[in-house]
Order: C-alpha cells, then structure tokens, then sequence
C-alpha cells in the first residue's frame, strides 16, 4: 500500500514537470538589433509566437491577393510595404473592406430605376407585359 | 383630422432628435387612425362619406414608410456646417494640381497619381495600375493606396474628420478622399482628390473621374464622405511635415517607408520628425536603424549615442549600439554598451542577452 503510494507520487511529480515543460514557450532569439516596429507598437514581448503569427498573417493576405487576380510577385511587394498592424486589419476582410472605383452600385441603381419606371407604365396602362 | 396633422407637420429640414419623435409619433398617429377606422364603430358611422376618408388616412404611412426606406434619420440631420478655423483663407484653389482623366474602375490610380506627381514624383495611371488597382474587386483597396504611395517613397499620412482638412488644403497639401456615392448599403466607393473650398459660397473643389473641376455642397461632400469614416490621405515628400502633425501618426506613417525598405526616404523622414520632436525616442532608433540597414556604422552610431543621451533609461538603444559597436569591432565599447542594456533590462531582456552573449564570444 505504501509502495503503490510511493509510485504514485512520483508519477504525479514526473507528469507535473512535464507539464511545466510542455506549456512554457519556447522562444527563439536571433535577432541582435531591436527593430524599430518592436518599439513602436510597444510589444512585451518579441517571442517566436508573435513572429510566427504575424508571418502567417502575411502568408494568408498573399495568399487572397493572389486568388484575386494579382501576380505573386506583386502580391507579396504589397504586403511587404504594410506593417504587421496594418496587415492585422485587412487579413479577414478582404472582400468587406471598400473598393473605390467600383461602379456596380451604379448599374443596380439603373436597374432598379427602369424596372420602377416600367412597373409605373404598366400600372398606368401604357404597356401590358404583365 | 389626423391626416391633416400628418401632413401640417411634415417638413424636411427637422432636425436629428426631432425627427425621430416626429416620425414616431406620426406613425403612432395614422395606426390609431387606421385602427379607429377599422375598429371604432362609432366614428367610423360619423364620418358621412368614410370611403373619402380611408385611402387619405393611409396615405401619410406610405410617406413615411418610402422617405423612411431611402433617406434614414440621418439623413435629415441638418447640415452642420464646419468652422472655418482662424488665419485660413476663406477661399483657396490648388489649381496647379495635375489632372488625369480615369478610365473605368480606375479613380484609385488616377488619384494617386496626381497626388504623387503634385508632391514632385512624375508617375501616370497607367504605372500604378497594377501596384494599387485590384481585379477581383474591380476596385482599389485603401491599403494597397498607402502601399504604393510608400512603394515611391512618399509619405502616406492618413486624415482623421472633417475639420483637419483645411489646414491642409491652406497649406498646400491636396487630400485624396474616399466617398461612396450611393446609399450606405448599396455602395458606390470613388476616390477623388480634394483641392479646394469655398467658405462663402459652402463648396468644395474636387479632381474627380473625368471632372477636372468638380464643385460640391458641403452637405453633399460631407454626407458622401461620412460614409466612408472620413477616410482620407495627404501624400508628402519625407522632408515635409503635414499641417497637422500627430507624432504617433506621422513616426508610424515613416515607419511604413523603412518597412517597404525605401531606407533613404525613411531617413529623410525621421530627420524631419526629428526637428518637430527633438527628443522623440522613437525617431532616433528609427533614424539609427535605418543608417543600419544601408551600412552607414558611424552614422548608426552617432545616432543611438545621441538616444542613449536622451533617454538615459533606453536599454534598446544601448543594445542597438552595441551591436552596431561590435560591427565595427570596438568590442570594448560594445561589451560596455551591451552590459547597460542588460543592467536595465526591459521587455526585450531575451535579445539584450543574446547580444551579450554574442559579444562576449567574439573575445
């Protein structure tokens, strides 16, 4: 009884310090010279978590530009001329952010207009097409 | 009785808080009408001829519920008009800004192509097509403005509101806007370039599509560029300061210049920040950085002395010197440097370490 209680409690240690392990970050430094965005936006900390996020970032507004018709090469030009605070607000919305020069606002006004006018003259019997 | 009130009442020009209270009391006004007709026996066998009466009863709902659909309480705000802030001219035109005529979907390029060629940077429409205009979205996107405006090394400074805009314009800063046209939820999004306003006659001056000169009410500016949180952008060479400077804003707009590597045009840039906010932190390690990257050591140097001067309790400019110390193999200095780096310690203890460790095994 004792022994199994020995066990045990050695086993609770092991799987305790393993936990500890597996939940601290690992954080690899390599750069020497802090980088002016590190103080700009005041971050705590520069760990590799941070880095990998905002690389990943990166990668998936490339990725969409991409999709949507822009050379690679191109792509990645423009998402290198952001910082990653600016990437951070177009990574999802893409498709929500405004598009100045669209005009397909302009053509369903157009239709919208026709089809109130040709409802108008039906009603008022100049055609009949309905 | 009650349609006349409705209709007595009804005016265009109420204002914000006001009309709500009207149009829901209007609207509780013609559903009593409605309901009393149809469920008040007694009134409805008073009136002498009701069938007169029905469709005039109904008819001020159906008012309310069109005006209601297309224009919103918004709308009907009255039109405040902005202050003119003192010592500006109560009229200005920068008629010497270029003009390029766009072609479909392309008031992005155009615009920034004027702006950039007004602040000495010669570019066409054409040119920037393919750095700011995207296909899927037959549009351009604002960010990829802001990029290509720092692709060219210029400053993309953004414009926060409605009452920053004339100084900039006074001081000789055009403002490319971004409106939308149409109605909040079915949009038409256009950049055009403010150029001028006319505070006598409420108007505002626009480069806009093939308009080279587009006057606009105020209103009308106002309500088509609210849509958009007044978003606008002012492009200036790095060596200029805009009317209204932010340091947060403007550190962070050349910031995006050392970010798309244009190093020279960066350096520009915090120099000029440097003469606004002499003790501005964040300059100097900008400024140091930027020497860094084009191999300029000494200047490197004397930059991060001059921060550490400054701000005595900065260990990333002690770690920074000391980095660029141990590059020109001062490996004294740069032990010394590094040491006070990590004695101050700081959020980036990790890297002020390595680069101990680092300089400690070059011995």
């Amino acid at each position: 009884m004792r022994r199994k209680k020995r066990v045990e409690k050695s086993v609770c240690i092991l799987m305790t310090l393993i936990l500890v392990m597996i939940t601290t970050p690992v954080s690899a430094v390599f750069a020497a010279m802090v980088g002016t965005e590190a103080i700009l936006v005041n971050q705590d900390t520069q760990n590799a978590r941070d880095q990998l996020r905002s690389f990943l970032n990166r990668e998936d507004v490339q990725s969409r530009l991409t999709t949507r018709g822009i050379d690679p090469a191109e792509a990645k030009a423009r998402i290198d001329s952001l910082s990653d605070a600016e990437i951070m607000q177009i990574a999802d919305k893409i498709d929500q952010l405004p598009a100045g020069g669209s005009f397909w606002g302009t053509a369903l006004y157009l239709a919208v207009i026709a089809l109130i006018v040709l409802v108008v003259l039906e009603l008022l019997g100049y055609t009949d097409f309905i | 009785m009650v349609a006349l009130s409705c209709k007595a009442g009804f005016r265009i020009d109420l204002n914000f808080l006001r009309c709500i209270a009207f149009r829901f009391k209007m609207l509780t006004y013609c559903l009593s009408a409605i309901y009393s007709l149809k469920y008040d026996r007694d009134l409805f066998k008073a009136m002498p001829d009701c069938r007169i009466y029905s469709w005039f009863y109904y008819l001020p709902f159906f008012f309310w519920i069109i005006i209601s659909l297309f224009i919103g309480c918004a709308g009907i705000k009255k039109s405040e008009l902005p202050d003119l802030p003192e010592n500006l001219p109560p009229t200005i035109e920068l008629d010497a800004v270029p003009f390029y005529p766009q072609s479909d979907y392309q008031c992005g390029p155009s615009t920034l192509a004027m702006a950039l060629t007004y602040s000495d940077y010669s570019i066409t429409p054409e040119a920037l097509q393919s750095q700011v205009y995207t296909p899927a979205r037959k549009g351009s996107l604002q960010m990829a403005m802001i990029g290509a405006t720092r692709r060219h090394g210029r400053l993309a400074y953004p414009i926060f509101g409605l009452n920053t805009i004339w100084p900039e314009i006074a001081a000789g800063h055009p403002v490319i806007v971004l409106q939308n046209l149409g109605l909040s939820w079915i949009p038409i999004w256009h950049y055009a370039v403010l150029i001028g306003y006319d505070f006598i006659d409420n108007t505002v001056i626009l480069r806009s599509g093939i308009t080279e000169r587009k006057v606009m009410s105020f209103a009308t500016f106002n309500k088509t560029w609210a849509r958009s949180g007044y978003w606008g952008l002012i492009v200036l060479k790095p060596t200029q300061l805009p009317a209204i400077a932010r340091e947060k804003h403007y550190l962070a707009a050349v910031f995006g210049l050392e970010k798309s590597s244009r190093f020279q045009a960066a350096i520009d840039g915090y120099q000029t920040a440097l003469t606004r906010w002499p003790r501005s932190l964040i300059a100097n390690m900008g400024l140091g950085n930027s020497l860094y990257a084009l191999g300029d050591l000494h200047g490197a140097e004397d930059t991060f002395r001059m921060a550490v001067k400054n701000h005595p309790g900065a260990a990333e400019a002690y770690n920074n010197l000391a980095q660029v110390l141990l590059e020109q193999g001062r490996k004294q200095e740069a032990l010394e440097a590094a040491q006070r780096a990590v004695a101050i310690a700081g959020p980036m203890s990790e890297v002020y370490e390595s680069t101990l460790k680092e300089i400690q095994s070059e011995k």
